[in-house]
């Protein structure tokens, strides 16, 4: 093989070959992450509805690059107070994924649950007037149009009624273990 | 423009790596900063999203792999014993690769983005993107093919693994959101894209650089051919399915965690055995990167790297992901690898095969220098900021502490990195002067050259 690189080349994408189907191709027949769940069809938005065009301006406008869609079964975000553990059935329709990687702000998986629509709108356009000390830019240059889809598609972020029940009884149990 | 000018390739793709390296470290002072005053420049083109995206992609597709195509078309066809394929393919491909990154660059600046981390340019620049770099590996896959060199030193096989690798990888990463079943599913296709552009990419093309490199800086044999064999195959083996950990302790089945996990920490293998034979080739050999700023460049890469190889595993365990990630921590480590590492070993190259092909000595060894020093100790600031934010952070976020007085907490760490990020921008003009001088004066010899002789003929 020291002297022949198609060897080298075939036996390369063999092993890449390996990973692919392991990380890549088995995960297309899990069910536990290709169904979704009752939360997760809240986000099937009709096309064109306020709340896709608002998930486009989310995009647009790099809002995954500081915070994430996750949440995840530990401390650190329990004890965050950000809303049910998300679940791979919870993003089977969100195309592209918003799940994100760092949090310069904080998580919205079911930022809908915490603010009404005037904080949101008033939190866009002038973020350290509603978080005092904020590191986020203002959206102010955004049009009143992008503004209420933007506004209609964090509201629309937030779990089922049953869903939220059951995380509450999580929660009351735990507390209740903890003490 | 299309020249075929000897080695013109590599020299080309150097100088256009040089100049991106500014404009892509320039938009990350500008995160960075934006961090500190969020106001600074903000509209809608150049808001904090689209200038970190541009970052991101700038650096590492812009910078970072011109540069390792750069090395190629110098190493490549010094390891074949031959000349490279096409010189004026490789001018071309240069050419259009720099179209491409130019539209993507604006495209990110204009909102459009596929979201997926390490391959954020939209879809219509993907598939550009695609053709270009399979331009370079079929001109360097045909170098390979007219060898008269039998052997094929340790640097081939990593070079030319890379080059099939990234393509691949590519594919799979950029595959149109719509056609992938679920979020989650495409969340490890866009992971099996941002991790392994830097396992099969950026650190398999670096590591085959420090192995052409060493030898060649130290004037002593690799310590052990065997060695570079079992560090190779086991990259290949294992690098290739650590996406998934990036999705740990998430909403994944704990199989495919478990299938992402259990790789990243049997990558020490891998790292032990390339590093071992790195540092035993170096024996005997430390008290020239007094006097060598390339060999310097080349062994201070080699120990970050083994730094973001030993935070690497480490953070692919649940227990310690769970604290450090989301935070300042990843950012850190994220810079390890392209800049610490790899970048490093890239000024390396350019020092060493930049003289070799125009003919005369760098213009400053004094510039060299002070490249080398604000770079270092700009990252270790840079990086020692982040490192001790993200813990603070972590823990912070454990204890329930609010997150907006979290923020607040940072901001002095945030400081010190704008700092050392300023020292690390400010390096580079070091580099880009030098080159630019060099450059200009080996023309300058040439020509008196070609006029003396004319004159005593």
């Amino acid at each position: 093989m020291e002297r022949k690189p198609s060897a080298v080349l075939i036996v390369a994408l063999i092993l890449w070959m390996f990973g692919v189907a392991g990380t890549v191709i088995l995960p297309l027949f899990d069910q536990e992450i290709n169904s979704a769940t009752a939360s997760g069809e809240l986000r099937n938005y009709p096309e064109d509805s306020a709340e896709a065009r608002g998930r486009d301006v989310y995009i647009q406008n790099g809002c995954q690059t500081c915070h994430t869609q996750f949440v995840r079964a530990l401390p650190a975000d329990t004890n965050q107070n950000l809303g049910p553990v998300s679940q791979g059935g919870d993003y089977k329709y969100d195309l592209p994924h918003l799940l994100g990687s760092n949090r310069t702000g904080p998580d919205l998986m079911w930022v809908g649950l915490k603010y009404n629509e005037d904080w949101q709108r008033q939190h866009l356009i002038d973020p350290q007037s509603t978080s005092p000390g904020s590191i986020m830019p203002s959206f102010d240059y955004l049009t009143n149009q992008e503004l209420d889809d933007l506004v209609a598609y964090l509201m629309s972020l937030k779990p089922t009624e049953e869903r939220l029940e059951e995380y509450q009884k999580e929660r009351e149990e735990a507390k209740i273990k903890g003490q | 423009m299309f020249t075929d000018e000897k080695w013109s390739s590599s020299k080309n793709w150097f100088i256009a790596a040089v100049f991106w390296i500014i404009i892509g470290m320039s938009m990350g002072l500008l995160t960075a900063t934006k961090q500190i005053w969020p106001e600074l420049l903000n509209n809608r083109w150049t808001t904090y999203g689209h200038v970190r995206s541009a970052h991101v992609m700038l650096v590492i597709y812009a910078w970072l792999s011109m540069a390792y195509v750069g090395s190629m078309f110098y190493m490549i066809p010094k390891l074949a014993k031959t000349k490279v394929y096409s010189e004026k393919l490789g001018n071309f491909a240069l050419v259009f690769y720099n179209i491409v990154i130019l539209e993507g660059f604006f495209a990110l600046l204009f909102g459009q983005t596929s979201v997926i981390e390490y391959g954020e340019f939209p879809l219509w620049v993907d598939v550009q993107l695609l053709v270009a770099i399979g331009l370079v590996a079929y001109n360097l896959f045909k170098t390979v093919g007219q060898r008269t060199e039998k052997m094929l030193y340790v640097s081939l096989w990593y070079f030319l693994g890379s080059l099939l690798w990234l393509p691949l990888t590519w594919i799979v990463g950029n595959f149109p959101a719509q056609w992938i079943p679920s979020g989650v599913q495409q969340g490890l296709m866009g992971w099996f894209l941002g991790h392994n552009a830097i396992g099969l990419w950026m650190t398999t093309v670096g590591v085959g650089q420090i192995y052409y490199l060493l030898p060649k800086l130290t004037g002593r044999p690799l310590y052990s051919h065997q060695l570079s064999m079992i560090g190779f195959w086991a990259i290949a083996t294992f690098y290739v399915w650590n996406g998934p950990h990036h999705l740990m302790n998430g909403p994944i089945p704990s199989w495919i965690s478990k299938a992402g996990v259990i790789p990243s920490i049997v990558l020490l293998i891998p790292v032990w055995a390339v590093l071992a034979n790195f540092w035993g080739t170096m024996k005997g050999s430390w008290s020239q990167t007094r006097t060598s700023v390339p060999l310097r460049f080349t062994m201070a890469g080699t120990i970050f790297y083994l730094f973001a190889c030993l935070q690497g595993p480490l953070q692919a365990l649940p227990s310690v992901s769970s604290v450090i990630k989301f935070t300042h921590w990843t950012v850190g480590h994220a810079h390890m690898g392209p800049f610490g590492a790899f970048s490093f070993t890239s000024f390396a190259a350019i020092y060493y095969i930049l003289p070799k092909i125009v003919g005369r000595e760098m213009f400053s060894k004094r510039a060299m220098e002070a490249h080398f020093w604000f770079s270092t100790v700009g990252f270790l600031v840079f990086a020692f900021s982040l490192w001790i934010a993200g813990v603070v952070q972590g823990f912070a976020w454990i204890e329930g502490v609010p997150f907006l007085q979290t923020v607040l907490m940072m901001e002095p760490y945030v400081q010190g990195r704008a700092i050392g990020g300023t020292m690390m921008y400010v390096a580079q003009f070091f580099l880009a002067w030098n080159m630019y001088k060099t450059i200009k004066l080996a023309k300058l010899e040439k020509k008196q050259q070609a006029q003396q002789q004319a004159a005593t003929a």
